[in-house]
């Protein structure tokens, strides 16, 4: 009975351990948070009532893949957030082990970028690990569905980070799309280079 | 001297020169396929970076430590593939590997236009953060790691692949 145990508590971590290394896989549902944003109110997407979805993004302040998505991610809530897609911005980076990731360092670039949408402090870096996101940026397309939250799209923001008008594919916007539409999405998952989170030491 | 021992002069002499000048070249994601499908027996161990990747940069005096007692092995060979900006190979990674030590070969993946091709070809659960590494034998992939590794871990890594 006691090795049964013993062997059953292993497995059991074993499992908890898988479903935390590989996060959300598109049709999952999508857990909602509570984090303070960088005007200092706390920000749930159970806030935004008349909300058909969102794009949430992890992303951080000097990761230069970050920077070079900035004007783009802004592009995606200016033209989304009206179409009842807004993003919601999340910093995952322990800004012990990132010092350029402090709480003062996001409220000034989401200031001096005028942020049109929340910028996040994943505070115990709770959120990130449970999507599953390993890198920024890192976009998650949600859908709300009845009360549930429905991941619809993992991965990158387009196919080229490093010049916005040489892109010939926009997966964002194409998922966006396709869920407004009532289509199903073509690619639901992109990989792309971005900078590794940094955890705390 | 018996003619032996010379012939195995003339075979060796040209290798130990041929390791004093490491690669340092920039290549297509094909030229990167190739370059681990080669079928030697030797245990490539690829190492995905970039000068503007902390962990990255944190890891390679780990690296550099554990092939440099690597160095004799005939069957064991590292390098590292920047995923830096094809612009900056000059002015950067060069001189970063010179200030550094970096005694291996190093070539820059000038691929950063079509990540979502070659990505998930390098490993499907891949999503693209580095550092990365990838140990390849024969063409084969036997271990992928996406996150920093110490040299422990590494060796302990290089140890288990060597066995497979």
């Amino acid at each position: 009975m006691k090795h049964k145990l013993i062997v059953m508590a292993a497995l059991l971590a074993l499992t908890v351990w898988a479903v935390e290394a590989q996060g959300y896989k598109p049709g999952d549902v999508a857990t909602d948070f509570k984090l303070k944003n960088v005007d200092g109110k706390t920000v749930s997407l159970a806030d935004y009532k008349s909300a058909k979805g969102f794009i949430v993004i992890f992303t951080c302040n000097t990761c230069p893949y970050a920077v070079a998505y900035e004007d783009r991610i802004i592009a995606l809530d200016k033209k989304y957030a009206p179409l009842g897609y807004p993003v919601i911005a999340i910093n995952p980076n322990d800004p012990g082990a990132s010092t350029a990731d402090t709480y003062a360092l996001m409220q000034k670039k989401a200031k001096d970028k005028q942020f049109t949408f929340p910028y996040l402090v994943d505070e115990g870096q709770k959120i990130y690990p449970q999507y599953g996101a390993t890198k920024t940026p890192h976009v998650y397309v949600l859908q709300k569905d009845k009360k549930n939250l429905v991941v619809r799209y993992i991965g990158a923001i387009d196919n080229n980070y490093k010049d916005a008008n040489d892109v010939d594919e926009k997966y964002v916007e194409a998922a966006v799309d396709a869920l407004l539409g009532g289509k199903t999405i073509a690619m639901a998952t992109t990989a792309a280079i971005g900078c590794s989170i940094k955890v705390k030491k | 001297m018996s003619r032996i021992s010379i012939a195995l002069l003339l075979l060796i002499a040209p290798l130990v020169v041929a390791q004093t000048e490491w690669k340092r070249e920039i290549i297509k994601f094909d030229q990167f396929e190739k370059l681990v499908d080669q079928q030697d027996d030797v245990l490539y161990v690829i190492n995905f970076w970039a000068t503007w990747c902390g962990p990255c940069v944190k890891e390679l005096p780990d690296f550099m430590a554990v092939n440099e007692a690597m160095k004799d092995r005939k069957d064991f060979k590292m390098i590292l593939v920047s995923l830096d900006e094809k612009s900056n190979w000059q002015s950067e990674v060069i001189p970063f590997a010179a200030n550094n030590n970096l005694n291996v070969d190093i070539y820059l993946l000038d691929e950063l236009r079509r990540m979502n091709y070659w990505i998930p070809r390098v490993d499907k659960k891949w999503m693209g953060s580095i550092p990365a590494t990838v140990f390849y034998k024969n063409g084969k992939k036997l271990r992928f790691v996406e996150k920093q590794l110490h040299k422990d871990a590494l060796e302990t890594i290089i140890k288990e692949v060597s066995a497979l």
